[in-house]
Protein backbone atom coordinates (compact mmCIF):
# COMPACT_ATOMS: atom_id res chain seq x y z
CA UNK A 1 0.00 0.00 0.00
CA UNK A 2 1.14 3.49 -1.16
CA UNK A 3 1.51 6.10 1.92
CA UNK A 4 2.01 9.00 -0.66
CA UNK A 5 1.02 9.27 -4.49
CA UNK A 6 1.98 12.56 -6.17
CA UNK A 7 1.04 12.94 -9.84
CA UNK A 8 2.37 16.00 -11.91
CA UNK A 9 3.14 17.37 -8.66
CA UNK A 10 4.32 21.01 -9.37
CA UNK A 11 5.43 24.08 -7.40
CA UNK A 12 6.34 27.67 -8.97
CA UNK A 13 7.39 30.71 -7.27
CA UNK A 14 7.03 33.44 -10.08
CA UNK A 15 9.09 31.80 -12.81
CA UNK A 16 10.88 29.06 -10.97
CA UNK A 17 9.26 26.00 -10.72
CA UNK A 18 10.64 24.28 -7.46
CA UNK A 19 8.66 21.35 -8.65
CA UNK A 20 8.11 20.35 -12.29
CA UNK A 21 5.81 17.12 -12.81
CA UNK A 22 7.17 15.18 -9.71
CA UNK A 23 4.66 11.84 -10.08
CA UNK A 24 6.27 9.52 -6.92
CA UNK A 25 4.41 6.83 -4.53
CA UNK A 26 6.24 5.96 -1.41
CA UNK A 27 5.17 2.52 0.02
CA UNK A 28 4.21 1.72 3.52
CA UNK A 29 6.46 0.48 6.07
CA UNK A 30 9.61 1.71 4.21
CA UNK A 31 12.68 3.47 4.76
CA UNK A 32 12.39 5.77 1.63
CA UNK A 33 15.69 8.28 0.69
CA UNK A 34 14.90 11.67 -0.97
CA UNK A 35 18.12 12.37 -2.29
CA UNK A 36 18.93 15.61 -4.73
CA UNK A 37 21.21 18.43 -4.37
CA UNK A 38 20.48 22.35 -3.02
CA UNK A 39 17.70 23.51 -4.39
CA UNK A 40 16.71 20.24 -6.09
CA UNK A 41 12.68 20.48 -4.28
CA UNK A 42 13.35 18.51 -1.63
CA UNK A 43 12.04 20.36 1.11
CA UNK A 44 9.36 22.06 -0.94
CA UNK A 45 7.91 17.97 -1.84
CA UNK A 46 8.03 17.65 1.95
CA UNK A 47 6.35 20.67 2.76
CA UNK A 48 3.17 20.02 0.08
CA UNK A 49 3.25 16.31 1.93
CA UNK A 50 3.34 17.64 5.58
CA UNK A 51 0.62 20.21 4.49
CA UNK A 52 2.74 23.44 4.83
CA UNK A 53 2.39 24.44 1.28
CA UNK A 54 0.09 24.12 -1.22
CA UNK A 55 0.83 22.93 -4.86
CA UNK A 56 0.36 25.20 -7.88
CA UNK A 57 -0.86 22.00 -10.45
CA UNK A 58 -0.64 18.69 -10.06
CA UNK A 59 -2.58 15.75 -7.15
CA UNK A 60 -1.09 14.96 -3.97
CA UNK A 61 -2.32 12.53 -1.80
CA UNK A 62 -1.01 11.13 2.36
CA UNK A 63 -3.18 8.52 3.20
CA UNK A 64 -5.12 8.72 0.21
CA UNK A 65 -6.51 12.36 1.02
CA UNK A 66 -5.20 15.72 0.14
CA UNK A 67 -3.03 17.33 3.17
CA UNK A 68 -3.21 20.64 3.54
CA UNK A 69 -5.67 21.48 6.27
CA UNK A 70 -6.74 17.64 6.14
CA UNK A 71 -6.45 16.93 10.94
CA UNK A 72 -6.95 13.08 9.99
CA UNK A 73 -3.82 13.27 7.58
CA UNK A 74 -1.66 15.70 9.44
CA UNK A 75 -2.37 13.80 12.76
CA UNK A 76 -0.52 10.91 11.60
CA UNK A 77 2.73 12.95 10.16
CA UNK A 78 5.69 14.25 11.78
CA UNK A 79 7.62 16.56 10.23
CA UNK A 80 11.39 17.32 11.51
CA UNK A 81 13.02 20.15 9.34
CA UNK A 82 16.87 20.90 9.59
CA UNK A 83 15.27 24.79 9.54
CA UNK A 84 12.82 24.17 12.40
CA UNK A 85 12.32 26.91 14.73
CA UNK A 86 11.58 26.29 18.49
CA UNK A 87 9.65 28.78 20.84
CA UNK A 88 12.88 30.68 22.31
CA UNK A 89 11.06 30.20 25.69
CA UNK A 90 10.50 26.39 25.96
CA UNK A 91 12.96 24.02 27.46
CA UNK A 92 13.26 21.00 25.80
CA UNK A 93 10.92 19.28 27.70
CA UNK A 94 7.97 21.17 26.65
CA UNK A 95 8.82 20.47 23.14
CA UNK A 96 8.81 17.05 24.27
CA UNK A 97 5.64 17.33 25.94
CA UNK A 98 3.70 19.05 23.19
CA UNK A 99 4.87 16.38 21.12
CA UNK A 100 3.63 14.34 23.37
CA UNK A 101 0.10 15.81 23.55
CA UNK A 102 0.08 15.81 19.94
CA UNK A 103 0.84 11.95 18.72
CA UNK A 104 -0.98 8.98 20.16
CA UNK A 105 2.01 6.94 19.48
CA UNK A 106 4.41 8.46 21.68
CA UNK A 107 6.61 6.74 23.55
CA UNK A 108 8.22 9.26 26.45
CA UNK A 109 10.59 6.68 28.03
CA UNK A 110 11.97 6.34 24.34
CA UNK A 111 12.26 10.01 24.08
CA UNK A 112 14.16 10.46 27.51
CA UNK A 113 16.41 7.75 26.73
CA UNK A 114 17.56 9.29 23.08
CA UNK A 115 17.94 12.86 24.64
CA UNK A 116 20.43 11.30 27.66
CA UNK A 117 21.99 9.61 24.69
CA UNK A 118 22.29 12.87 22.38
CA UNK A 119 23.23 14.03 25.75
CA UNK A 120 21.17 17.13 25.80
CA UNK A 121 19.61 18.41 29.21
CA UNK A 122 15.26 18.44 29.30
CA UNK A 123 15.53 21.47 31.35
CA UNK A 124 17.52 23.63 29.21
CA UNK A 125 16.10 26.80 27.33
CA UNK A 126 15.72 25.43 23.43
CA UNK A 127 17.27 28.95 22.25
CA UNK A 128 20.16 28.69 24.51
CA UNK A 129 20.78 24.97 22.58
CA UNK A 130 23.72 24.23 20.23
CA UNK A 131 22.89 23.42 16.45
CA UNK A 132 23.58 20.07 17.16
CA UNK A 133 21.47 20.21 20.16
CA UNK A 134 18.14 21.40 19.07
CA UNK A 135 19.34 19.04 15.68
CA UNK A 136 19.15 16.07 18.65
CA UNK A 137 15.77 17.40 20.03
CA UNK A 138 14.18 16.92 16.65
CA UNK A 139 15.58 13.54 15.92
CA UNK A 140 14.49 12.85 19.24
CA UNK A 141 10.79 13.95 18.37
CA UNK A 142 10.98 12.49 14.89
CA UNK A 143 11.50 9.24 16.55
CA UNK A 144 9.73 8.82 19.47
CA UNK A 145 6.40 10.39 18.09
CA UNK A 146 6.27 7.36 16.04
CA UNK A 147 4.12 8.97 13.54
CA UNK A 148 2.89 6.39 10.56
CA UNK A 149 4.68 9.13 8.25
CA UNK A 150 7.78 10.34 9.78
CA UNK A 151 9.60 13.05 7.37
CA UNK A 152 13.31 13.98 8.30
CA UNK A 153 14.51 17.01 6.56
CA UNK A 154 18.27 16.67 7.11
CA UNK A 155 18.24 16.54 10.48
CA UNK A 156 21.31 16.08 11.10
CA UNK A 157 23.12 19.74 10.83
CA UNK A 158 25.46 20.55 13.71
CA UNK A 159 25.33 16.75 14.79
CA UNK A 160 28.99 15.10 14.49
CA UNK A 161 29.66 12.04 13.16
CA UNK A 162 29.67 9.68 16.12
CA UNK A 163 26.03 11.38 16.92
CA UNK A 164 25.06 11.40 13.46
CA UNK A 165 26.07 7.22 13.47
CA UNK A 166 23.64 7.20 17.11
CA UNK A 167 20.71 8.68 15.03
CA UNK A 168 21.25 5.81 12.10
CA UNK A 169 21.52 3.14 14.46
CA UNK A 170 18.44 4.69 16.83
CA UNK A 171 16.30 4.77 13.81
CA UNK A 172 17.03 1.04 12.30
CA UNK A 173 16.41 -0.52 15.32
CA UNK A 174 13.25 1.50 16.30
CA UNK A 175 11.92 0.99 12.72
CA UNK A 176 12.29 -3.05 12.92
CA UNK A 177 10.76 -2.84 16.19
CA UNK A 178 7.86 -0.27 15.01
CA UNK A 179 8.12 -0.12 11.28
CA UNK A 180 5.95 2.87 9.77
CA UNK A 181 6.89 4.92 6.60
CA UNK A 182 9.97 7.26 6.96
CA UNK A 183 11.34 9.89 4.57
CA UNK A 184 14.75 10.70 4.86
CA UNK A 185 16.14 13.53 2.88
CA UNK A 186 19.78 14.45 3.18
CA UNK A 187 23.15 15.08 1.39
CA UNK A 188 25.11 12.23 3.55
CA UNK A 189 24.53 9.86 0.60
CA UNK A 190 27.02 7.46 2.01
CA UNK A 191 25.78 7.25 5.52
CA UNK A 192 22.12 6.03 5.36
CA UNK A 193 23.20 4.30 2.26
CA UNK A 194 22.54 0.80 3.63
CA UNK A 195 19.70 2.41 5.58
CA UNK A 196 17.20 3.46 2.47
CA UNK A 197 15.48 1.27 1.01
CA UNK A 198 13.99 3.37 -1.70
CA UNK A 199 15.57 6.35 -3.55
CA UNK A 200 13.90 9.48 -5.07
CA UNK A 201 16.17 11.37 -6.76
CA UNK A 202 15.05 14.70 -7.44
CA UNK A 203 16.78 17.47 -9.56
CA UNK A 204 15.85 21.27 -10.72
CA UNK A 205 12.26 19.87 -9.20
CA UNK A 206 12.03 16.55 -11.41
CA UNK A 207 12.27 12.88 -10.66
CA UNK A 208 15.59 11.36 -11.60
CA UNK A 209 15.14 8.16 -10.21
CA UNK A 210 12.85 6.66 -8.53
CA UNK A 211 13.83 2.98 -7.80
CA UNK A 212 14.40 0.53 -5.19
CA UNK A 213 17.87 0.92 -3.76
CA UNK A 214 18.93 -2.77 -4.03
CA UNK A 215 18.27 -2.91 -6.96
CA UNK A 216 19.87 0.27 -7.94
CA UNK A 217 23.29 -1.31 -6.60
CA UNK A 218 23.12 -4.14 -8.58
CA UNK A 219 22.14 -2.07 -11.65
CA UNK A 220 25.45 0.55 -11.69
CA UNK A 221 28.70 -0.59 -12.14
CA UNK A 222 32.19 1.07 -12.75
CA UNK A 223 34.03 -0.78 -15.26
CA UNK A 224 38.10 0.28 -15.97
CA UNK A 225 40.85 -0.81 -18.57
CA UNK A 226 41.96 0.11 -22.06
CA UNK A 227 39.99 2.86 -23.88
CA UNK A 228 39.21 0.42 -26.85
CA UNK A 229 38.28 -2.51 -24.70
CA UNK A 230 36.22 -0.11 -22.46
CA UNK A 231 34.43 1.17 -25.25
CA UNK A 232 33.78 -2.11 -26.70
CA UNK A 233 32.31 -3.35 -23.64
CA UNK A 234 30.11 -0.15 -22.77
CA UNK A 235 28.35 -0.37 -26.44
CA UNK A 236 24.29 -0.50 -26.09
CA UNK A 237 24.76 0.27 -22.32
CA UNK A 238 23.54 3.37 -20.54
CA UNK A 239 26.33 5.67 -19.19
CA UNK A 240 26.45 7.69 -16.58
CA UNK A 241 30.02 9.25 -16.17
CA UNK A 242 33.52 8.89 -17.92
CA UNK A 243 36.88 9.95 -16.97
CA UNK A 244 40.01 8.93 -19.08
CA UNK A 245 43.51 8.57 -17.39
CA UNK A 246 46.39 8.39 -20.63
CA UNK A 247 45.65 5.24 -22.01
CA UNK A 248 43.05 3.94 -19.47
CA UNK A 249 39.36 4.54 -19.69
CA UNK A 250 36.77 4.47 -16.14
CA UNK A 251 33.49 4.79 -17.15
CA UNK A 252 30.26 4.39 -14.67
CA UNK A 253 26.82 2.38 -16.45
CA UNK A 254 23.87 0.94 -15.61
CA UNK A 255 22.10 -2.19 -17.75
CA UNK A 256 25.56 -4.08 -18.44
CA UNK A 257 24.40 -7.47 -19.51
CA UNK A 258 27.27 -8.96 -17.70
CA UNK A 259 30.60 -8.01 -15.44
CA UNK A 260 32.57 -10.62 -17.51
CA UNK A 261 35.53 -9.18 -20.04
CA UNK A 262 39.28 -10.11 -19.91
CA UNK A 263 41.48 -7.54 -19.08
CA UNK A 264 38.61 -5.07 -17.54
CA UNK A 265 37.94 -4.04 -13.71
CA UNK A 266 34.20 -3.83 -12.44
CA UNK A 267 33.57 -2.24 -9.47
CA UNK A 268 30.40 -1.94 -7.27
CA UNK A 269 29.33 1.66 -7.84
CA UNK A 270 27.80 3.50 -4.29
CA UNK A 271 25.03 4.71 -3.65
CA UNK A 272 26.15 8.49 -3.65
CA UNK A 273 28.17 7.63 -6.95
CA UNK A 274 25.39 6.88 -8.52
CA UNK A 275 23.60 9.58 -7.79
CA UNK A 276 26.05 11.72 -8.21
CA UNK A 277 27.07 10.49 -11.54
CA UNK A 278 23.15 10.70 -12.35
CA UNK A 279 22.70 14.01 -11.39
CA UNK A 280 26.06 15.39 -13.40
CA UNK A 281 24.71 13.48 -16.45
CA UNK A 282 21.30 15.61 -16.66
CA UNK A 283 23.12 18.82 -16.77
CA UNK A 284 24.44 19.17 -13.24
CA UNK A 285 27.63 21.24 -12.14
CA UNK A 286 31.02 18.86 -13.48
CA UNK A 287 33.94 18.99 -12.04
CA UNK A 288 36.81 19.98 -13.07
CA UNK A 289 38.81 17.75 -15.09
CA UNK A 290 36.24 15.13 -15.52
CA UNK A 291 34.21 14.18 -18.43
CA UNK A 292 30.39 13.43 -18.86
CA UNK A 293 28.27 12.49 -21.41
CA UNK B 1 -12.13 19.77 20.45
CA UNK B 2 -9.98 17.32 21.93
CA UNK B 3 -6.64 18.41 19.53
CA UNK B 4 -7.97 21.98 20.21
CA UNK B 5 -7.29 21.82 23.68
CA UNK B 6 -4.14 20.23 23.41
CA UNK B 7 -2.85 22.77 20.90
CA UNK B 8 -4.03 25.75 23.71
CA UNK B 9 -2.24 23.58 26.02
CA UNK B 10 0.94 23.74 24.13
CA UNK B 11 0.49 27.33 24.14
CA UNK B 12 -0.03 27.48 28.12
CA UNK B 13 3.54 25.95 28.09
CA UNK B 14 4.88 29.37 28.34
CA UNK B 15 2.34 30.19 30.48
CA UNK B 16 4.35 32.86 32.68
CA UNK B 17 3.53 35.56 29.60
CA UNK B 18 0.33 34.26 29.25
CA UNK B 19 -0.66 34.63 32.96
CA UNK B 20 1.77 35.29 35.35
CA UNK B 21 3.67 38.32 34.20
CA UNK B 22 -0.05 39.93 33.63
CA UNK B 23 -0.94 38.78 37.17
CA UNK B 24 2.66 40.12 37.98
CA UNK B 25 1.09 43.78 36.76
CA UNK B 26 -2.25 43.74 38.29
CA UNK B 27 -0.28 42.56 42.36
CA UNK B 28 1.81 45.81 41.64
CA UNK B 29 -0.73 47.81 40.42
CA UNK B 30 -1.72 49.61 43.56
CA UNK B 31 2.35 50.11 44.19
CA UNK B 32 2.55 51.74 41.09
CA UNK B 33 -0.61 53.63 41.83
CA UNK B 34 1.13 54.99 45.04
CA UNK B 35 4.66 55.15 43.10
CA UNK B 36 2.91 57.59 40.63
CA UNK B 37 1.07 59.31 43.45
CA UNK B 38 3.79 60.33 45.23
CA UNK B 39 5.86 61.53 42.19
CA UNK B 40 2.71 63.82 41.91
CA UNK B 41 2.97 65.23 44.84
CA UNK B 42 -1.05 63.70 44.93
CA UNK B 43 -0.95 61.60 48.14
CA UNK B 44 -3.26 63.86 49.96
CA UNK B 45 -5.09 64.55 47.53
CA UNK B 46 -9.36 63.72 46.77
CA UNK B 47 -10.99 61.16 44.61
CA UNK B 48 -8.77 60.45 41.56
CA UNK B 49 -8.10 57.97 38.78
CA UNK B 50 -4.78 56.51 37.58
CA UNK B 51 -4.63 55.21 34.50
CA UNK B 52 -2.37 51.69 34.45
CA UNK B 53 -4.94 49.53 33.04
CA UNK B 54 -4.34 50.20 28.99
CA UNK B 55 -0.48 49.14 29.55
CA UNK B 56 -2.03 45.42 31.20
CA UNK B 57 -4.25 45.27 28.10
CA UNK B 58 -1.15 45.45 26.17
CA UNK B 59 0.89 42.95 28.47
CA UNK B 60 -1.21 40.10 28.38
CA UNK B 61 -2.12 40.55 24.64
CA UNK B 62 1.86 40.38 23.96
CA UNK B 63 2.12 36.60 24.56
CA UNK B 64 -0.07 35.95 21.76
CA UNK B 65 1.86 37.68 19.46
CA UNK B 66 4.41 34.95 20.00
CA UNK B 67 2.32 32.61 20.03
CA UNK B 68 1.64 33.28 16.59
CA UNK B 69 4.96 33.89 15.42
CA UNK B 70 7.04 31.00 17.26
CA UNK B 71 4.77 28.66 18.57
CA UNK B 72 2.42 28.58 15.14
CA UNK B 73 5.46 27.10 13.02
CA UNK B 74 6.63 24.58 15.65
CA UNK B 75 2.84 23.04 15.75
CA UNK B 76 2.65 23.71 12.51
CA UNK B 77 5.57 20.63 11.93
CA UNK B 78 4.05 18.18 14.27
CA UNK B 79 0.84 18.10 12.44
CA UNK B 80 -1.18 20.98 13.66
CA UNK B 81 -4.17 22.23 11.03
CA UNK B 82 -3.78 26.01 11.15
CA UNK B 83 -7.51 25.43 11.59
CA UNK B 84 -6.81 23.82 15.21
CA UNK B 85 -4.35 26.28 15.91
CA UNK B 86 -6.48 29.30 15.13
CA UNK B 87 -9.31 27.71 17.44
CA UNK B 88 -6.96 26.92 20.29
CA UNK B 89 -5.67 30.52 20.08
CA UNK B 90 -9.25 31.79 20.08
CA UNK B 91 -9.94 29.46 23.19
CA UNK B 92 -6.38 30.81 25.00
CA UNK B 93 -7.25 34.58 24.00
CA UNK B 94 -10.92 34.37 25.86
CA UNK B 95 -9.69 32.01 28.63
CA UNK B 96 -7.07 34.57 29.65
CA UNK B 97 -9.48 37.66 29.36
CA UNK B 98 -12.05 36.14 31.51
CA UNK B 99 -9.91 35.02 33.93
CA UNK B 100 -7.81 38.58 34.58
CA UNK B 101 -11.15 40.25 34.67
CA UNK B 102 -11.96 38.39 37.36
CA UNK B 103 -9.30 38.82 39.04
CA UNK B 104 -9.91 42.35 37.94
CA UNK B 105 -12.88 42.14 39.66
CA UNK B 106 -11.66 40.88 42.75
CA UNK B 107 -8.86 43.82 43.03
CA UNK B 108 -11.74 46.68 42.59
CA UNK B 109 -13.20 44.97 45.16
CA UNK B 110 -10.64 45.42 47.55
CA UNK B 111 -10.26 48.86 46.34
CA UNK B 112 -13.33 49.57 46.87
CA UNK B 113 -13.42 48.44 50.73
CA UNK B 114 -9.69 50.02 51.17
CA UNK B 115 -11.30 53.10 50.45
CA UNK B 116 -9.61 53.86 47.14
CA UNK B 117 -5.39 51.74 48.83
CA UNK B 118 -6.53 54.48 51.99
CA UNK B 119 -6.38 57.81 49.77
CA UNK B 120 -9.49 57.68 47.45
CA UNK B 121 -6.99 56.65 44.07
CA UNK B 122 -9.06 54.55 41.58
CA UNK B 123 -6.61 52.12 39.29
CA UNK B 124 -9.24 49.30 38.92
CA UNK B 125 -13.05 51.31 39.27
CA UNK B 126 -12.39 53.73 36.81
CA UNK B 127 -15.51 55.64 36.13
CA UNK B 128 -15.86 55.27 32.33
CA UNK B 129 -15.60 51.43 32.99
CA UNK B 130 -17.44 50.93 36.31
CA UNK B 131 -20.66 48.76 36.22
CA UNK B 132 -23.13 48.26 38.51
CA UNK B 133 -22.74 44.49 38.64
CA UNK B 134 -20.00 41.79 39.37
CA UNK B 135 -20.88 40.17 36.15
CA UNK B 136 -21.37 43.26 33.46
CA UNK B 137 -18.10 44.62 35.06
CA UNK B 138 -16.43 41.67 34.74
CA UNK B 139 -17.60 41.71 30.88
CA UNK B 140 -16.08 45.26 30.37
CA UNK B 141 -13.09 44.07 31.98
CA UNK B 142 -12.62 41.42 29.78
CA UNK B 143 -13.70 42.88 26.48
CA UNK B 144 -10.63 45.61 26.00
CA UNK B 145 -8.50 42.87 26.92
CA UNK B 146 -10.11 39.86 24.14
CA UNK B 147 -9.34 43.11 21.45
CA UNK B 148 -6.41 43.96 21.68
CA UNK B 149 -5.20 40.40 22.02
CA UNK B 150 -6.70 40.35 18.48
CA UNK B 151 -4.75 42.98 17.28
CA UNK B 152 -2.00 41.02 18.55
CA UNK B 153 -2.73 37.59 17.10
CA UNK B 154 -3.33 39.98 13.58
CA UNK B 155 -0.37 41.34 13.74
CA UNK B 156 1.53 37.92 14.89
CA UNK B 157 -0.17 36.14 11.59
CA UNK B 158 0.48 39.16 9.43
CA UNK B 159 4.26 38.95 10.15
CA UNK B 160 4.02 34.80 10.08
CA UNK B 161 3.07 35.56 6.26
CA UNK B 162 4.67 38.43 5.47
CA UNK B 163 7.37 39.12 7.61
CA UNK B 164 8.56 42.63 8.04
CA UNK B 165 7.14 43.57 4.49
CA UNK B 166 3.93 42.91 6.28
CA UNK B 167 4.23 44.76 9.13
CA UNK B 168 5.60 48.06 8.04
CA UNK B 169 2.70 48.17 5.14
CA UNK B 170 0.13 46.67 7.89
CA UNK B 171 1.65 49.62 10.08
CA UNK B 172 1.61 52.52 7.28
CA UNK B 173 -1.74 51.00 6.04
CA UNK B 174 -3.88 51.82 9.27
CA UNK B 175 -2.17 55.07 10.05
CA UNK B 176 -2.96 56.17 6.95
CA UNK B 177 -6.86 54.91 7.17
CA UNK B 178 -7.01 56.44 10.65
CA UNK B 179 -4.91 59.48 10.03
CA UNK B 180 -7.29 59.99 6.54
CA UNK B 181 -10.68 59.22 8.61
CA UNK B 182 -9.55 61.75 10.54
CA UNK B 183 -9.15 64.32 8.47
CA UNK B 184 -12.09 63.69 6.71
CA UNK B 185 -14.03 64.47 10.01
CA UNK B 186 -12.72 67.24 10.44
CA UNK B 187 -13.12 68.40 7.65
CA UNK B 188 -17.10 67.27 7.65
CA UNK B 189 -17.55 68.75 11.36
CA UNK B 190 -18.34 64.42 12.55
CA UNK B 191 -16.42 65.23 15.71
CA UNK B 192 -18.68 66.42 17.86
CA UNK B 193 -21.32 64.09 16.27
CA UNK B 194 -19.06 61.09 16.85
CA UNK B 195 -18.28 62.28 20.29
CA UNK B 196 -21.69 62.57 21.23
CA UNK B 197 -22.67 59.22 19.83
CA UNK B 198 -19.95 57.78 21.74
CA UNK B 199 -21.17 59.99 25.07
CA UNK B 200 -24.44 58.59 24.71
CA UNK B 201 -23.74 54.68 24.89
CA UNK B 202 -23.59 52.49 27.49
CA UNK B 203 -20.14 51.76 28.95
CA UNK B 204 -21.30 48.17 28.67
CA UNK B 205 -21.43 48.77 24.91
CA UNK B 206 -18.03 50.66 24.94
CA UNK B 207 -15.84 48.12 26.87
CA UNK B 208 -17.81 44.76 26.39
CA UNK B 209 -19.74 44.55 23.30
CA UNK B 210 -17.77 46.91 20.96
CA UNK B 211 -13.90 45.48 22.05
CA UNK B 212 -15.79 41.84 21.07
CA UNK B 213 -16.97 43.06 18.09
CA UNK B 214 -13.91 44.17 17.44
CA UNK B 215 -11.67 41.36 18.08
CA UNK B 216 -14.35 38.83 16.21
CA UNK B 217 -13.48 40.98 13.04
CA UNK B 218 -9.58 40.70 13.75
CA UNK B 219 -9.64 37.41 14.47
CA UNK B 220 -11.82 36.84 10.89
CA UNK B 221 -9.42 38.96 9.09
CA UNK B 222 -6.15 36.90 11.24
CA UNK B 223 -8.26 33.93 9.64
CA UNK B 224 -8.34 34.81 6.23
CA UNK B 225 -4.41 35.33 6.22
CA UNK B 226 -3.58 32.31 8.24
CA UNK B 227 -5.21 30.18 6.49
CA UNK B 228 -2.97 30.53 3.53
CA UNK B 229 0.66 30.71 5.51
CA UNK B 230 3.34 28.86 5.24
CA UNK B 231 6.54 28.37 7.67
Amino acid sequence: MNVVRTTGLTKRYGPLAALDGVSVELAENTIHGLLGRNGAGKTTLMKILTGQARETGGTAEVFGQHPYENAGVLSRICFVKESQHYPEKFRVKHALRAAELLYRNWDGAYAAALLADFAVPEGQLLGKLSRGQLSAVGVTIGLASRAPLTLFDEPYLGLDAAARQLFYDRLLADYAEHPRTIVLSTHLIDEVGDLIEHVVLLDRGRVLIDADAESLRGDAVAVTGPADAVERFAAGCDELHRERVGGSLRVTLTGAPDRLAPGLDFEPVSLQQLVVRTTQRHGGAVAAGKETR
Amino acid sequence: MTRVRDVARIQLVHWPALLAYPLGFVAAMPLLGLAIDVSNGETAGGPHEIYLLPALWGMAAAGHLQSMTQVFPFALGLGVTRRTFAAATALVVTAQALFLGLVLVAFGAVERATGGWGREARLFGLGVVRQDGPVTQWLAYTGPIVAVSAICVLAGVVFQRWRQTGMYLAVLGSAAVLAGFGALAKAQRWWPSIGAFLGAQPSLTLFAAGPLAIAVALGGLAWLVLRRATV
